[in-house]
């Protein structure tokens, strides 16, 4: 595990990932910030959280999931927006798994409000989710040196004391 | 750091962003003219599709002699409150709900009934259920569905018998 841990190869790998994780929760979150009412009635939709939460997660979640895809992209507490991600994932797989399972026809709402025609949910919806999931465990594990302002804190850290 | 104390860090961390994530959301929503109230009081409008009525059912009269001949299988798509107040005599019972699809084992009922006609009666009203259930049942393969033309009153207006 130690070896697997401390490959070389897992920063290039994980900056892959962390760009394009990075670029789908920036493009899923735009809509959400431009809209949050229709974002809220999205929610609604899943009939999972009682009413009173519903409109503070429609105003809370777009902006946690800029936050994070931004700080996946430039690699700045790369690990820490991995486990935001990863989080918000698992949280959206279960509620379409749930929505699926109870033959709810209704739009995903994970880019925008579209119709039902255009983004229906389905079990290649909660596939497509649980392999980001495992995208966002992949950096969460194995990214220990991310490319990008950690890397590069790293770096700076490790050569102060022989300045000194 | 060990991996433990980076497992640490990392949740720290990722707490650390949902807070920022929650006060900037929460002001940003405070100062933007659309914001939304932080808790919704009246309950969302939420559009459930309609099942689609596809297929095509022709219209019988109230008084047509198919309803009362052996090859035919009369369905009553009225609640079941009303289909139990009154209802032709062997009719089945399938009501048709406007917003959720007809239970499929009814339609695999009515597939293995080996009916030769199948005639859908409503209550007659605009819209008349039965006229619905009948194209649904068309527009899932069934063949030979029709509708009575005013639904059950229309039946009982020209002293069809129960």
């Amino acid at each position: 595990m130690k070896r697997l841990l401390s490959w070389r190869g897992h920063p290039p790998i994980a900056l892959v990932a962390r760009l394009y994780l990075g670029w789908v929760f920036l493009y899923a979150c735009w809509h959400k910030l431009l809209h949050p009412g229709d974002f809220a009635l999205d929610i609604a939709t899943y009939q999972i959280l009682p009413l009173s939460l519903v409109n503070l997660m429609a105003i809370v979640l777009p902006w946690l999931e800029l936050i994070a895809g931004g700080l996946l992209v430039i690699g700045f507490r790369t690990r820490a927006a991995a486990l935001c991600i990863l989080g918000m994932m698992a949280m959206f797989s279960v509620a379409i798994a749930i929505a699926v399972a109870r033959g709810q026809e209704m739009s995903c709402g994970c880019f925008a409000s579209q119709g039902l025609k255009e983004d229906p949910i389905s079990w290649l919806t909660v596939l497509r989710d649980l392999g980001w999931t495992a995208l966002a465990a992949y950096v969460l594990v194995f990214d220990r040196r991310p490319l990008g302002v950690d890397g590069w804190l790293m770096s700076r850290k490790e050569k102060a004391p022989a300045s000194v | 750091m060990n991996a433990l104390n980076q497992g640490w860090v990392a949740l720290r961390d990722a707490v650390i962003i949902t807070l920022i994530a929650v006060v900037v959301g929460l002001l940003s929503n405070e100062l933007r003219e659309d914001g939304i109230p932080l808790v919704q009081q009246t309950e969302y409008q939420i559009l459930v599709p309609c099942p689609e009525t596809v297929g095509e059912a022709p219209a019988l009269p109230p008084d047509d002699p198919a309803l009362r001949e052996p090859g035919t299988l009369l369905i009553d798509a009225r609640p079941a409150a009303d289909f139990s107040k009154d209802h032709m005599e062997k009719s089945r019972n399938v009501p048709y709900d406007y917003l959720m699809p007809t239970d499929p084992s009814a339609v695999t009922d009515i597939l293995k009934s080996g009916a030769r006609r199948v005639v859908v009666i409503g209550d007659g009203s605009d819209p008349d259920p039965g006229e619905h259930l009948a194209k649904e049942l068309s527009g899932k393969g069934i063949r030979n569905v029709y509708f009575v033309r005013g639904g059950l009153p229309a039946i009982r207006a020209v002293g069809g018998r129960p």
